[in-house]
């Protein structure tokens, strides 16, 4: 494993502290990111995995443990907050509600703008980032904002954090309540991003599909802990890890483990749709 | 400053405090017309010893809800810089028109007086009394009884063709969104701050920078309450919702003699505070 960019030790955290309405979202959680990793959090809702990632930018501080990001701590009074959020782009949930601008161009350039970049540098970045994401620059940057479909709409809030050059990009759930089309288009943006572009990819999601096609790794989060951790294989390889945090299987998962219980010779831990289908075929030709 | 976007923290419109006491339990409807007689009273009562006895029966008032007195003081705190510049100001410019008593210190148009500082410690307390009252009704009534209650108070003014039933409806989808507003502006805060915005640092004399500093923020946040309200409008017409129409209502009180015993008790209270002499 490279050097780690991100690494989050012993991290905890209460909401609404000394009111009676105090709720303690995170209790001791470790992890640890290298550089270029793809790492997918999963959990169900309320098991601390927004208030995890906030923390990686410094939109939450740490109240005990720490956070260091590519050398900088987060806990330090005199952090350099906007430094830090150059270097992590947070995407949060529905992004596209964030779009202010009424051009596309316009909304994109807010964090260039933002930074104190000279024109030509934030024309470039703008540029760079929307064809990241799949807009043509020529033909969208005039657009309206209000008149885009709902994936254009969520490129363009992408668009608006990638323009920050960041090195580390945090999404939460990033396809929720798209159509499948854009909900796998986007997906495809995101894994070149990790795979061509070297960025380090966080994402938090429910879809254990998308969590099949695109982690390296996988947090699993419960009540606030970071309660297991491995690779996509080991994850959904391992039945108990599987029914401990009642854990959602792909459906390729499913079917391999269907097959196994009737008892056909399957490697559960071949789970891609393409390895899946591979060995249903040698099953059906033998 | 981990606290910097937790908005939702200083929000106690709405709040509720369910300790199941006796305060609790009264009808709202009486609940609310034993505390407007209270707060009348503490508005006409202009003596030191009546502003006492009020402020004990607001002590009492907590300890009967069981809800801690900090809950009080909280509603205070906000408000002691304005007590401070009232009481600055009536002492200063008072003495005119609160004639009487002994004079203290004359000096240009400022006159103080026995008169002028009795009504500014009186107003003072008046203050904190009434913030006092308001947090136990608010933090012992859901906010459904309190606009159940506040509906039935008002009905008598659909004689003069007053929409009470609109108007109860609109109080209580205001109250309800406060807290969903507060979060979804939190939300825009941390989204925008993700971006490399930053709010109120810009220096105080920039006024035209900190306003459009606020654009990103309040921009989205009309459009999300725009579309919240036609979301709103349709679940409405979805069942069957009909402006104007003869409603029954989900929840009937009875009055039990408990409520009627608090009107009783706040009537007494009130008229010993208006009518103590000193």
């Amino acid at each position: 494993m490279s050097q780690p960019i991100i690494e989050v030790r012993n991290l905890s955290h209460v909401y609404m502290q000394n009111t009676p309405l105090e709720h303690r979202a995170l209790t001791d959680v470790t992890m640890q990111v290298a550089a270029g990793e793809c790492i997918a959090i999963i959990g169900h809702t309320g098991s601390g995995k927004s208030t995890l990632i906030q923390h990686l930018n410094g939109l939450i501080r740490p109240q005990s443990g720490t956070v260091i990001v590519n050398g900088l701590d987060v806990s330090h009074p005199k952090l350099d907050v906007k430094a830090l959020r150059r270097q992590v782009g947070l995407v949060f949930q529905n992004p596209e509600d964030q779009i202010f601008e009424k051009l596309v161009g316009d909304d994109v350039a807010y964090g260039p703008f933002k930074m104190g970049l000279p024109l030509e540098e934030v024309r470039r970045r703008v540029q760079w980032a929307m064809e990241l994401v799949g807009l043509s620059f020529q033909e969208m940057k005039d657009r309206p904002t209000f008149a885009l479909s709902g994936g254009q709409k969520r490129k363009v809030a992408l668009a608006g954090v990638l323009a920050l050059a960041p090195k580390v990009l945090v999404l939460d759930e990033p396809t929720a309540g798209l159509d499948p089309r854009s909900r796998s288009e986007l997906l495809e943006r995101i894994r070149r991003l990790n795979r061509e572009e070297g960025l380090t990819v966080i994402f938090v999601s429910h879809n254990m599909e998308e969590v099949a096609r695109l982690a390296d790794r996988v947090y699993v989060m419960a009540d606030g802990r970071a309660v297991c951790e491995g690779t996509p294989r080991d994850i959904f390889g391992s039945q108990e890890i599987l029914r401990a945090h009642r854990i959602g299987t792909p459906e390729s998962v499913d079917i391999l483990y269907r097959l196994r219980d009737q008892g056909y010779p399957v490697d559960v831990g071949a789970y891609r749709v393409e390895e899946a289908a591979d060995q249903i075929v040698t099953l059906i030709r033998q | 400053m981990s606290a910097e976007f937790e908005l939702t923290r200083n929000i106690t419109i709405g709040q509720y405090l369910p300790t199941g006491s006796i305060v609790h339990r009264l009808d709202p409807r009486f609940k609310l017309a034993a505390f407007v007689i209270l707060i009348l009273a503490i508005a006409i009562c202009g003596t030191y010893v009546g502003n006492l006895f009020a402020l004990l029966v607001c002590l009492w008032l907590f300890h009967l809800a069981r809800i801690p007195l900090r809950y009080g003081l909280s509603g205070v705190k906000p408000a002691v810089p304005f007590i401070l510049i009232l009481a600055v100001l009536q002492l200063l410019f008072y003495g005119e028109i609160a004639q009487g008593g002994t004079i203290y210190l004359q000096y240009g148009v400022v006159t103080i007086s026995s008169e002028s500082v009795r009504l500014v410690i009186v107003s003072a307390m008046r203050f904190v009394e009434v913030i006092f009252l308001s947090s136990v009704l608010t933090l012992s009534t859901s906010t459904t009884e309190l606009t159940h209650g506040m509906e039935r108070l008002l009905r008598p003014l659909e004689t003069i063709r007053f929409p009470v039933h609109a108007f109860a409806l609109i109080i209580t989808i205001a109250i309800r969104f406060v807290p969903t507003f507060a979060m979804e502006m939190e939300k825009m805060m941390k989204a925008q701050a993700s971006r490399g915005a930053d709010f109120g640092t810009g220096e105080w004399w920039r006024i035209v920078k900190r306003t459009k500093d606020m654009f990103p923020i309040l921009i989205p946040l009309f459009n999300v309450a725009l579309s919240r309200a036609e979301d709103l409008i349709l679940a409405m017409e979805a069942r069957c919702y009909t402006p104007g129409a003869a409603r029954t209502r989900y929840a009937h009180y009875t009055a039990h003699g408990r409520d009627y015993a608090a009107v009783a008790v706040s009537v007494v209270m009130s008229a010993v505070m208006v009518g103590i002499p000193w």
